[in-house]
């Protein structure tokens, strides 16, 4: 059993409970043990890095140094910011000796050490890859038939580049999505970006990148779309009265995390996953409705 | 006996002696070499020039030298210069040692006095190297007259129809079904807009008709054995099953063949051919092929049309491949280029989106024989576009693809945005990063695109897509690109795109060079014997390369290399044999205890081994005088003329100031 | 000498972890600028930005917007034909920026980034209603009222964090984070 040092991020406490709680109950139906890091420190998200780079390197060096210290092989992010930060950290620390020397430098003030051991893997990762598709499929229980889902990567779970993946036409959401009974829709903007912090540090700019989104989304059927970062749920969630406002659109399109349309699909109680009543029956009623309306 | 040593210095103007004290030198080496044998040391400006090397032959004479050592440039340059002087004053040209002091020493050296000792180090270690010189012969091959082109492109073609007519044989062997290459598959050349078959089919039927051109069509070279001026090379006559005897040409068996299927590689995916076919109508020799791929009868063993309407009884479903085997002195590689996989670049929508097409797909839809009878037209067949997108540099100048510009891309997009213009009144753009117009007329062709009204946007785009954002995109294909001499993002709708993929080497070309027994580069271009001045040789005596194959370029740089192919080989055929280097490997057969493993390192494949005498020889032909034989014998068998141990040690003795007494080395 | 720098080196020096190709191998081709989802809003595009670096125009671009707006989604970074890490390049000249002092007025990203990593320096975690404080102040008045209305949905479905939080180890936390940068209380 490989053993999962699990880093929740700042957003999961509270902005995306949601996540964290279909996270906890669906890795449980899967039997992947995922064990909180103990007194984890925020990640810097995008904002350290306009700061200082060795101090933001640092600083999410120790979480990775707590993951180490705990016994962990893996240390596993469901925010896609955290796991870029992750991602990156660690191999920089394998490659650049002089980079981990200065940081387990400022490290042993907290007597911790980070050996860039571990291997970092977004959440999503662990469905396709260590449990696999055909294992999703066998317990997909409730599987989420004609609901058309618009899997959204995001830009931060793709991009940079780590080996010689095809960041440009990814399919693995799809899969996954297929996996519990549900209709991925082909949309091209999905891995365009929501504008991440912008939605704070330039607003228009952010609000005009998630309107694109949801357009594409709605044009091409979506019934819900599927997230795997909470900064990309909320942006296209909470801001989707504000690009109304703002560009005069009547969006009402369910955003929820894909842990969420997975314990669906496994059977496990709404409520255990953070999703509410209405957004429930508004999902069974679109699922139920015919696909032809939106084409 | 101890040799008579000339000693010359050069000053190569002020590049050695700016830094070197020449004279010096010079005085040096006449006075602490004397005990080594050096008789005579001089320094003079440039002795590569006539006055230079009459200096060293009136020396040679007078003071009756049996060595020389030149300390000038390297001997890249003027070894052979200094080798035939000596000749010409009768001293064999290979007791002849030139040392470098410019490259080495004054090119590299800032400190004058160091140099200056460095120098004289360097001399007294060509002196003591030349001492254990022989005299050498070079090795004279005969060459066979007959030569051997491999691939009927337009490189092949004009080295074929060259050699041939000059009166001499040539064996053209071509892998598809018919000659003419992918020039054959072009509507239009540019910059002239002269029709692309018309200008090659009477080269294709010269060949045809030559008789001097034995054409070997849909046939591969299996194995290349031997050397310079006496290659024997095993091709395989792949079955056309035709009887070329009894075949006309006349067509009814393609005509009455029922099967049709997708031609992948001539009609790039455009059109259907039949299982029994000619690529083109004007295909040179006109006998057709059945694909045993997809010919019915091969797979179900029914059918048999053709042979049954055939007048002249000439299908053969029994015939069989066969292996030939030609000796031939020399080989021309023209094997050409294969396009740009465009499905790498997922954003620009090849495959996902239906109106994006590759340049060559363009090029057959433009063709009057091809699918579309030369309208350009929308894949339903019939819609005409209004508005066309070419992009430029579609996987060339690319660290993520290749990072090498394709060289005639932006001649063909201004072809191409041309033929739109001309055909159909449609609005063309065309997304470049640099227009690359270098030969003559080719600016001049830009500049008539200009006329003609293109829309020229600097910036290569970042993505095709049919999502639309505005009314205006609405059933249009998107390009999205920053048009950077305004620095904006811009979408622009367009009905049509066409990609100008860039290209590559032939898919198989690093197997097809080993067969061969030369080099390619990173890029699997094959390389050449020296960019600058030796674009056509290689650095195996007697294989010639030309045409893309040697790198990308245009139609008229690919017919000057094959024929300058032709040329350097018939200079070759007609001296009728030719002196090889004499710096080789080789063996001493008592030393030799036929361990072999010299057989498997020797990169030229020089090396046999006499089973009945259990011991290894150097094919002194074939030997480059690499070395690596030489270190590698355990029993130190094996030694290298011209850089033999006894050479190299004393060269190293002399360079350490060894021989001579300490008060004198350290003037 | 410091003073002998060019502007592009200064950058440079200020992305050392980065493993793109130096920013003097750019083309200038435009791929970075037509793929950006934020380019509309930039007053230079990336590349334009690029080629002002590299003419060591360093006050407009400093002054620019550009860097700020950038989301870095590594779009660019996946087609750059030339492997420049352009993304990593907007991050150098925001700290460039910020640790000059010098950028255009009424940006809210110097003041959200600085906010932000002071908090974190003071608690180990991030709390949003604190970071309000930085942008409010420069929104319009709709747009204040807009964030209210959004910030109250928050609070009713429970997703806004009341109450900030501290890590534990918080006294080496900070002790750690001044063996990097002396910033935050000597302890």
């Amino acid at each position: 059993m490989k053993k999962y040092a699990y880093y929740p991020g700042c957003s999961l406490e509270s902005l995306a409970k949601g996540y964290h709680l279909s996270a906890m109950a669906v890795t449980k139906e899967f039997g992947l043990e995922l064990n909180e890091i103990k007194d984890w420190n925020c990640c810097g998200s995008t904002a350290y890095f306009p700061v200082d780079e060795l101090l933001a390197y640092t600083l999410v060096s120790r979480n990775l140094a707590l993951a180490e210290k705990m016994g962990a092989s893996d240390f596993v992010a469901p925010c896609s910011a955290c796991y870029k930060n992750a991602y990156f950290t660690n191999s920089y620390l394998q490659s650049d000796t002089d980079l981990a020397d200065h940081i387990n430098y400022a490290l042993e003030e907290d007597q911790l050490h980070v050996d860039g051991s571990l291997k970092v893997r977004h959440l999503i990762e662990l469905f396709i890859e260590d449990v696999k598709l055909e294992e999703v499929e066998k317990k997909a229980t409730h599987p989420l038939k004609g609901l058309r889902v618009a899997p959204y990567y995001g830009c931060q779970l793709v991009r940079p580049r780590k080996a010689k993946e095809d960041v440009e036409n990814p399919r693995y959401f799809e899969n996954l999505l297929s996996a519990i009974g549900a209709e991925p829709i082909e949309y091209a903007n999905k891995t365009r970006c929501c504008g991440g912090s912008l939605i704070i540090t330039n607003r228009k700019a952010a609000l005009s990148m998630v309107q694109i989104l949801l357009q594409d989304a709605v044009i091409h059927g979506a019934d819900v779309i599927a997230t795997t970062c909470p900064m990309c749920d909320v942006n296209l969630e909470v801001y989707q009265e504000q690009v109304n406002r703002e560009f005069g659109t009547h969006y009402s399109v369910p955003v929820m995390y894909f842990t969420q349309l997975m314990g669906l699909a496994l059977g496990i109680d709404p409520g255990r996953l953070g999703v509410g009543k209405s957004e429930l029956a508004s999902l069974q009623a679109k699922a139920v409705a015919q696909p032809a309306e939106s084409q | 006996m101890t040799e008579r040593i000339g000693v010359y210095v050069c000053h190569c103007g002020t590049n050695i002696a700016g830094v070197v004290d020449v004279a010096a030198v010079s005085k040096w080496a006449g006075e602490a070499l004397a005990g080594r044998g050096v008789v005579i040391a001089r320094d003079y400006k440039f002795m590569c020039s006539s006055l230079g090397q009459e200096l060293i032959q009136k020396d040679i004479k007078e003071q009756k030298l049996t060595r020389v050592v030149v300390a000038a440039c390297s001997p890249h340059l003027h070894e052979r210069t200094f080798r035939n002087a000596c000749k010409g004053a009768g001293l064999n040209p290979y007791l002849c040692e030139l040392v470098s002091i410019r490259e080495q020493d004054s090119w590299v050296h800032t400190d004058k006095v160091a140099a200056t000792a460095k120098a004289k180090a360097i001399i007294s270690g060509g002196v003591e190297r030349v001492i254990h010189h022989e005299a050498l012969e070079p090795l004279r091959v005969p060459i066979h007259p007959a030569t051997m082109v491999v691939g009927g492109g337009i490189a092949g073609i004009q080295a074929a129809l060259e050699i041939a007519d000059a009166g001499f044989p040539v064996y053209l062997v071509e892998r598809e079904p018919s000659i003419g290459g992918h020039m054959a598959q072009f509507d239009k050349t540019f910059p002239t807009l002269d029709c692309s078959a018309c200008i090659l089919t009477p080269k294709m039927v010269d060949v045809g008709n030559h008789p001097n051109i034995t054409l070997m069509t849909y046939s591969e070279v299996q194995k290349v054995d031997g050397y310079v001026g006496n290659f024997a090379v095993t091709v395989k006559k792949k079955a056309r099953y035709i009887k070329e005897a009894d075949c006309t040409g006349c067509g009814i068996c393609w005509e009455k063949c029922p099967w049709k299927f997708v031609d992948e590689v001539f009609e790039a995916g455009m059109a259907k051919r039949k299982a029994v076919y000619t690529p083109f109508p004007q295909a040179v020799p006109k006998y057709p092929v059945i694909d045993d791929q997809t010919c019915v009868y091969f797979s179900k063993g029914t059918c048999k049309a053709c042979q049954k309407f055939c007048p002249t009884n000439a299908i053969d479903f029994e015939q069989k491949d066969e292996l030939l085997t030609v000796q031939v002195g020399n080989i021309v590689l023209a094997t050409g280029f294969d396009l740009f996989d465009v499905n790498r670049i997922p954003q620009y929508g090849y495959k996902r989106l239906a109106n994006v097409y590759t340049n060559l797909e363009f090029e057959r839809l433009c063709n009057a024989a091809g699918p579309t009878g030369g309208n350009i037209v929308l894949r339903d067949g019939k819609t005409v576009p209004k508005a066309v997108g070419i992009v430029h540099c579609v996987g060339s100048r690319d660290q993520n693809y290749n990072p090498y510009c394709s060289s005639v891309c932006c001649m063909q997009s201004l072809k191409f945005a041309h033929l739109v213009h001309e055909r159909t009144g449609a609005d063309v753009y065309n997304f470049y990063i640099d227009i690359r117009t270098p030969s003559k007329g080719y600016e001049e062709f830009y500049q008539r695109l200009l006329e003609e009204g293109t829309h020229f946007v600097r910036g290569k785009v970042a993505e095709i897509t049919d999502t639309a954002r505005t009314p205006e995109e609405e059933g249009k294909l998107v390009i999205q690109v920053e048009d950077t001499l305004i620095g904006k993002q811009r979408r622009i709708p367009v009905d049509m795109v066409v990609l100008s993929a860039g290209l590559q080497a032939r898919h198989d070309a690093k197997d097809v060079a080993k067969m061969f027994g030369i080099a390619c580069s990173a890029e699997n271009w094959y390389t050449e014997r020296h960019p600058k001045l030796d674009p056509v040789a290689t650095m195996t005596e007697g294989i010639y390369i030309a045409g893309c194959a040697q790198g990308p370029k245009d139609i008229p740089a690919s017919v000057a290399q094959g024929a300058a192919a032709a040329a350097r080989i018939l200079g070759k055929i007609q001296q009728k044999e030719i002196a090889l280097e004499p710096v080789r490997a080789s063996i001493n057969e008592e030393q030799c205890s036929g361990c072999r493993i010299c057989n498997s390192l020797c990169p030229f494949s020089a090396i046999l081994f006499h089973e009945d005498k259990m011991v290894s020889e150097v094919n002194p032909a074939l030997c480059q005088g690499c070395g690596t034989c030489v270190a590698a014998c355990p029993a130190g068998a094996i030694s290298g003329t011209g850089f033999s141990n006894e050479q190299i040690l004393s060269q190293i003795e002399g360079l350490l100031l060894l021989n001579i007494p300490v008060k004198e080395a350290v003037a | 000498m410091v003073a002998d720098l060019s502007f592009s080196q200064e950058i440079t020096n200020l992305m050392y972890a980065s493993h793109g190709e130096p920013i003097s191998h750019c083309l200038q081709c435009g791929t970075c600028s037509g793929t950006c989802p934020a380019v509309e809003f930039m007053d230079h595009s990336p590349r334009a930005l690029i080629g002002m670096i590299r003419a060591d125009l360093k006050e407009e671009v400093l002054a620019s917007n550009t860097y700020w707006s950038c989301a870095s989604c590594f779009y660019c970074n996946a087609r750059c034909p030339a492997g420049i890490d352009i993304a990593e390049m907007m991050y150098a000249l925001k700290r460039y920026s910020m640790w000059k002092g010098r950028s255009r007025e009424g940006l809210i990203g110097p003041d959200f980034s600085e906010a932000f990593v002071k908090m974190i320096v003071n608690s180990g975690r991030s709390f949003e209603p604190l970071l309000a404080a930085t942008y409010l102040p420069k929104f319009s008045a709709a747009a204040i009222i807009q964030e209210g209305l959004t910030a109250t949905g928050l609070v009713l479905s429970g997703k806004m964090p009341l109450l900030p939080k501290k890590i534990k180890g918080l006294k080496n936390f900070r002790r750690m984070v001044r063996r990097i940068i002396p910033i935050g209380e000597p302890e």
